[in-house]
């Protein structure tokens, strides 16, 4: 996988991300728990989260996360630095849900954007927001 | 149950601006590159030592995510001393939280320098506030927390900014 390069010159305010599209699946909740060392088993113990009144294992807070910055990254190109970012989880999503991350550039300035970040799902309903903060290489 | 969120509060309250570091050990790139794989992430920076390098990095590095998402930097408590739901009331270091649930549900991050493969950090856990709220489903304490990971020149790495409820 290669990154293409995002130059600060080539972006203004309204500027949309590159969106990105995940649908996590169950091994990939599981993983993302053992990985985090995270036993809660509403996120690998189907029968456990009915139990709660969910409809299926639900996808961690943090997993959300790493999509909304993943699609940051991957628009901003290799050579960029996030160096804030922040999200806040909005509704759940379980397995093979279709989630979709989107941005849009708010503000540039002195080499630094900053972007509003979504995720929602195929209902088209909200499933995170957040919001990031990048340094982006000038051209030359 | 308004009388044990009420008797958690003041006992968090006592604890307000309190700190405590713990040394997390060595970062090891085959942990880091696990939690990529994970969340299905496999930029070249986190697995590919000249892609890395080309990027402007002196090695290696962590998904950016990485310190913040990992629940318990300890070995973890035995199973029988797993609550129902698999929780643990391990994870937060001095706060006297056993028998409640808390839960997260997003983070703020300054980052401040990226962490690369074998860097030995520190994270500085502090209560910053306690608030005693009413929940459409009865009391909740919002616990406002943040921590600092730091590498071994005590270098900050990583701000998290975070609020827990609890139930």
């Amino acid at each position: 996988m290669s990154r293409s390069q995002r130059f600060f010159e080539d972006v203004s305010v309204g500027t949309r991300l590159t969106p990105l599209v995940k649908r996590p699946s169950t091994a990939q909740l599981f993983r993302f728990s053992a990985a985090t060392w995270n036993a809660h088993r509403i996120h690998y113990d189907k029968p456990y989260a009915l139990s709660e009144g969910y409809p299926d294992v639900l996808v961690q807070a943090h997993l959300h996360g790493c999509f909304l910055l993943q699609a940051v990254m991957e628009w901003a190109g290799p050579r960029a630095r996030v160096t804030g970012f922040g999200w806040q989880n909005r509704a759940i999503a379980v397995p093979e849900d279709v989630l979709t991350c989107t941005g849009t550039v708010t503000s540039v300035g002195s080499g630094i954007v900053e972007c509003q970040l979504e995720e929602r799902n195929q209902r088209d309903e909200v499933c995170a927001t957040g919001r990031a903060r990048i340094q982006l290489p000038c051209r030359g | 149950m308004s009388a044990p969120i009420a008797e958690l509060c003041a006992k968090l309250k006592e604890h307000v601006g309190r700190s405590e570091r713990t040394d997390l050990g060595v970062i090891r790139k085959e942990q880091f590159q696990r939690f990529a794989i994970a969340a299905d992430n496999l930029d070249p920076v986190f697995f590919d030592k000249d892609a890395a390098t080309a990027a402007g990095y002196p090695d290696l590095i962590a998904p950016p995510l990485f310190l913040s998402a990992v629940r318990n930097w300890q070995v973890g408590p035995p199973q029988d001393s797993l609550r129902t739901d698999g929780t643990t009331s391990h994870e937060f270091a001095f706060l006297p939280l056993e028998g409640f649930r808390m839960m997260g549900g997003g983070q703020e991050l300054e980052l401040h320098a990226p962490v690369t493969d074998a860097t030995r950090v520190s994270m500085e856990l502090r209560l910053d506030d306690v608030e005693l709220k009413q929940g459409r489903s009865g009391p909740l304490l919002l616990i406002r927390i943040t921590q600092t990971y730091r590498d071994d020149a005590g270098r900050p790495l990583v701000t998290c900014r975070e609020t827990f409820v609890a139930r």
